[in-house]
């Protein structure tokens, strides 16, 4: 009897149930979460010069107008980003210093250091994989994830962005001119961090008086540049016994880096298991890879102070003399560390060719900086 | 007259029949190809195996790479060559990379007579802008000597224990490439490539056959030929031409 009435209960509550999710014929229910607006994105067309390779395309995440602009939004939103409301992206990619912090490890919301310096967010729409100084991140789309959790940089949680997400006034209708979802509910971390990816891919760095001089022909390098880009940068007539190959070894235009990992000889270690930072071999766990870092670009360098993935080098002028001592001899130190020569001459010839890669433009540049 | 319309409306009926779905089908099947790198007969360990030298150094590998171009398969009866890759870069630069690289192609099945390949980047490829290619692309691997110059050939890389200290602190960078160093290398044998292709081909480099051969070693010891990059290229030139010399073809 006890049995027959819970089943007619039940029936009761289902057909009830049932009953609600059918809106009258004529009528429009609103649905909890429901989201308005336009819902196609616009492709973007992506401005590179033709001195730079075609972008890479991440099928995955096609760049969109409104994705672009919805990354923008979120790339310098405090409130939504760190747990107490004051950090952003923006707040250790500063668009003033090429999107660097100034600073030799990055300071988060508790005001604590990371292990890293902040990398320029610069031409990453050309790096094929192997995102963050250790290549942690495969897809740049991915490399978003950890700085809102990590508790040394926005000690955030994800649950709780999207809750600010969903529950905000304006980003529900932009997430759906983005990326055409109907409801709140579909406003994931991934797409969040889409978003902010292909925000990123539009920084382009191309305006400097290096592509001036080289690609445009619009402008001359004084006699000092040129000789630091001859003497040191790029050297093509290597004579037998020198071993400097250039710095364009591993920094070669136009990119300036290499999309590379190496032991470019900052540690003097016993045995490759002595790392404290370990690099892209705290990644992969390959011990003969503790000790290499992602190549950085060149380009803005004289903004991004302090140099190294750790910043130990307050100076450019620091940055050459390390690469003149030649390293420390470990043996998975890139064999182009070799030492060399460098004359005060010298000295100051490379460190005003490496100034001529600042692209003023880019640190004023509208489409980077915050919305209003 | 009337007879010769006649005789062309049903010549045109029967080429009109002869489309392409009635010409007997060739048909393709799989082909991997393995590209196996080896130091003195053995797999090839990057930074993992500290290999002796004829000098009685040794040496630990870092980077080997080349590039290839036209990889091509020679069909019997001289036909067209069959196209495998315009270019490729083969690269061995991690302790974790396999000693062999696996490449898949498809390929109408038949018999042949030969395996091709230039050494290096073809002179038309050679002379493009590398950004000219996308970003991602085999052309744009920051594998060139400068902004608008040749490619990068072939890269030799390793740090030598010259003292015997078990200090591996002497560097060793071989960089080599322009048109007049592309070498066609051509390997003449019969192959049968079939639906279930059952021989496996294998395209063999040997590193210190590149770098000591036919009663020669090239000295890693002189600290003049310690770095060859760009316009000092004579100094590997025999270095060069044993690589392209000692490329073996496997068929098992």
């Amino acid at each position: 009897m006890g049995r027959r009435i819970i089943l007619l209960g039940l029936s009761v509550l289902l057909l009830a149930a049932g009953c609600g999710d059918e809106p009258g014929v004529g009528m429009e229910v609103p649905v909890e979460g429901t989201i308005s607006g336009p819902s196609t994105p616009t492709p973007y067309a992506l401005e590179v010069p033709a001195y730079l390779p075609a972008p890479i395309v991440d099928p995955e995440n096609p760049v969109s107008v409104e994705g672009v602009e919805l990354g923008r939004h979120i790339f310098y939103d405090a409130e939504i980003l760190s747990t107490d409301g004051t950090m952003s992206c923006a707040s250790c990619h500063r668009q003033e210093l090429a999107f660097t912090d100034g600073l030799d490890r990055s300071l988060g919301v508790r005001r604590l250091a990371g292990s890293r310096s902040a990398m320029s967010l610069v031409n990453l729409a050309f790096n094929p994989n192997g995102f963050n100084w250790d290549g942690s991140a495969p897809k740049l789309w991915e490399q978003a994830i950890h700085p809102v959790e990590d508790m040394l940089e926005l000690d955030n949680d994800w649950e709780e962005v999207l809750r600010k997400l969903r529950a905000d006034a304006d980003y529900p209708a932009r997430f759906r001119a983005a990326f055409g979802i109907d409801n709140t509910a579909e406003i994931s971390r991934e797409l969040t961090i889409k978003a902010l990816a292909q925000f990123e891919r539009t920084i382009i760095s191309a305006d400097s008086k290096y592509d001036r001089v080289v690609y445009h022909n619009t402008d001359f390098f004084t006699e000092q540049e040129q000789l630091g880009a001859d003497s040191l940068f790029f050297v093509e007539n290597l004579p037998p016994g020198a071993l400097h190959p250039g710095c364009g070894h591993c920094h070669n235009a136009p990119s300036f880096g290499d999309n590379k990992f190496h032991n470019n000889g900052l540690d003097d270690v016993a045995s490759l298991d002595d790392f404290i930072d370990k690099g892209l071999g705290g990644v992969n766990g390959n011990r003969f890879d503790n000790g290499k870092f992602r190549t950085p670009t060149l380009r803005n360098i004289a903004l991004t102070a302090p140099y190294m993935h750790d910043g130990r080098f307050e100076t450019l002028e620091e940055v050459l003399d390390h690469y003149a001592s030649g390293g420390h001899d470990v043996e998975n130190e890139d064999p182009n560390i070799t030492g060399f020569t460098l004359t005060e001459r010298e000295k100051e010839a490379l460190l005003a060719f490496l100034h001529t890669l600042t692209d003023e433009s880019l640190l004023t540049d509208a489409r980077f900086a915050a919305p209003h | 007259m009337k007879h010769l319309l006649l005789y062309l409306l049903l010549l045109l009926g029967l080429t009109a029949c002869l489309d392409d779905d009635d010409l007997p089908a060739v048909a393709e099947t799989d082909l991997t190809l393995d590209f196996r790198a080896e130091y003195g007969g053995e797999g090839l360990a990057i930074q993992r195996e500290a290999y002796g030298y004829p000098t009685g150094d040794t040496l630990k590998l870092l980077l080997f790479q080349y590039y290839v171009s036209d990889l091509e398969l020679l069909p019997a009866g001289g036909a067209a060559p069959v196209r495998l890759a315009e270019i490729d870069l083969l690269r061995w630069n991690s302790a974790s990379d396999s000693a062999t690289l696996t490449r898949s192609y498809r390929v109408p099945a038949g018999e042949y007579v030969g395996l091709r390949f230039g050494l290096g980047v073809k002179p038309e490829l050679n002379a493009q802008d590398p950004s000219t290619f996308a970003a991602d692309y085999v052309l744009n691997e920051a594998e060139f000597w400068g902004p608008t110059t040749r490619y990068v050939f072939a890269k030799i890389e390793a740090n030598a224990d010259l003292e015997g200290d078990g200090r591996f602190d002497t560097g060793l960078s071989y960089h080599m490439g322009s048109d007049a160093l592309y070498t066609t290398v051509e390997f003449a044998r019969d192959l049968r490539i079939g639906p279930g292709q059952t021989e496996q081909l294998t395209v063999v480099a040997d590193v210190l056959r590149a770098l000591s051969g036919n009663g020669e070693t090239f000295a890693i010891d002189n600290p003049d030929q310690q770095a060859v990059h760009g316009g000092n290229q004579a100094v590997a030139q025999d270095i060069w031409n044993r690589l392209a010399a000692q490329f073996t073809l496997e068929v098992r």
